[in-house]
């Protein structure tokens, strides 16, 4: 073999070498990069979920000594409103939103029913208040009307909260294309159901119990309740809403 | 066209349209977090105490995920995510209707109530698994044009 050829073979291996050194290098230098990319990624993620959590949880969590109203029962953790006798035989459960027009439907054909029942004594209404319709265009009227309903209970009773709640549902705003009853308009119906407008005016106004709406909203779906208007009777959940439907539940509640 | 000159321009409509419906997803459940905590809660899945750091926690994965598609960086890995995520709505969804539970899925933000009669499981559930599918075949084949990923570093063999 001649010593050219030696040589030749000798470059040839070492061009090898350092071609495969090379590769590794690429590889380590991809691993590397792989997993730099990996980590930052993980990074992202983990500091966005928690500064979502945080934030969120700041935003939702309502002041420890935000405003009660006066006169709530302890059916539903004290977010409720009775009217009726203490001692009726049958309890009826209302979850309600003020901007539902289901709930205004279920009004209209099983409100008056219902009262009868109540002075009749056989049945004790517990009010729970929803406000989860709020928008920009009604300028947050489930809230402003659940927040009014407490204050005219909270200032004149049951008995006025009870007229006012009909008054709201008789005059209910369209839910897609209405902007809401105006505060105004909430304390002209509270002063019709016989609250004195002195006495509701600046908590209407300034929203005084809006840390109790929102807390309430929050109990009803600790509750379970998923849509509106729930009617219980007795704990057994309404399902034909009807004045007919209520009627024959409440019969079999008594029976 | 060869496969091999479309499938890159597949893999970028798959990367837009997955990516885009979970950032909208994901950002719509952010203004309202009051309701995103119902929606969850409504699905009567996990304890109180978890309820909340879901409702706030996954909106955010779906937008960082979501965004990672869109700009075409781990392509791979955000498309696995994806699937993740499917899987888990999938799973919440099905439980749901399984369940007789009359709520909506919250997928789009809102969410929880919903009058009876105006569930959408099947739809929803069609939704999601088509999603999913796009998401495996995203994973399967991530290359893609227009992606993020080749200008910040040397295209590998």
């Amino acid at each position: 073999m001649s010593t050219s050829s030696k040589k030749e073979t000798a470059r040839r291996r070492i061009a090898a070498k350092r071609e495969a050194e090379a590769a590794q290098r690429a590889a380590e230098q991809r691993r590397r990069r792989t997993i730099l990319g990996g980590s930052i990624a993980a990074a992202v993620v983990v500091i966005a979920v928690v500064v979502a959590i945080v934030v969120q949880t700041a935003r939702t969590s309502t002041a420890a000594d935000a405003a009660v109203p006066s006169g709530t029962v302890a059916d539903g953790n004290g977010y409720t409103f009775a009217v009726g006798p203490d001692d009726a035989p049958v309890t009826v459960d209302l979850y309600e939103d003020y901007q539902c027009p289901n709930c205004r439907d279920f009004e209209d054909a099983a409100g008056s029913t219902l009262e009868d029942l109540v002075t009749a004594g056989t049945v004790r209404i517990v009010y729970h208040g929803m406000a989860f319709l709020d928008s920009s265009r009604n300028d947050d009227y489930s809230t402003r009307a659940l927040n009014a309903a407490a204050v005219v209970a909270s200032t004149s009773g049951t008995d006025v909260l009870e007229r006012f709640h009909d008054l709201l549902y008789a005059n209910q705003p369209d839910e897609a294309t209405g902007s809401g009853l105006t505060d105004d308009q909430l304390i002209s119906y509270a002063e019709q159901a016989g609250a004195s407008a002195e006495a509701v005016e600046s908590g209407i106004r300034d929203q005084v119990y809006g840390g109790w709406v929102e807390r309430a909203t929050d109990q009803a779906s600790k509750d379970g309740v998923t849509g509106t208007p729930t009617v219980f009777v007795d704990g057994t959940t309404l399902t034909d809403l009807s004045a007919d439907g209520l009627s024959a539940a409440v019969a079999a509640a008594t029976s | 066209m060869r496969s091999d000159e479309v499938r890159p321009w597949l893999a970028l409509a798959a990367r837009l349209l997955l990516g885009g419906v979970l950032v909208v997803a994901g950002a719509l459940k952010v203004p309202d977090p009051a309701a995103a905590v119902r929606a969850v809660r409504a699905y009567r899945l996990l304890p109180e105490g978890l309820v909340g750091p879901v409702a706030f926690g996954l909106p955010a994965l779906e937008v960082v995920v979501g965004l990672a598609l869109l700009a075409g960086v781990l392509v791979r890995a955000s498309a696995v995510a994806a699937a993740v995520l499917m899987v888990v709505f999938l799973v919440g969804i099905g439980s749901a209707w399984a369940r007789g539970l009359q709520i909506d899925c919250g997928c789009f933000g809102g969410g929880g109530q919903v009058d009876a009669g105006q569930t959408a499981y099947p739809a929803e559930v069609a939704r999601d698994t088509a999603l999913l599918l796009v998401a495996l075949a995203l994973a399967r084949w991530p290359h893609s044009r227009l992606a993020l990923a080749h200008r910040l570093e040397p295209a590998t063999p």
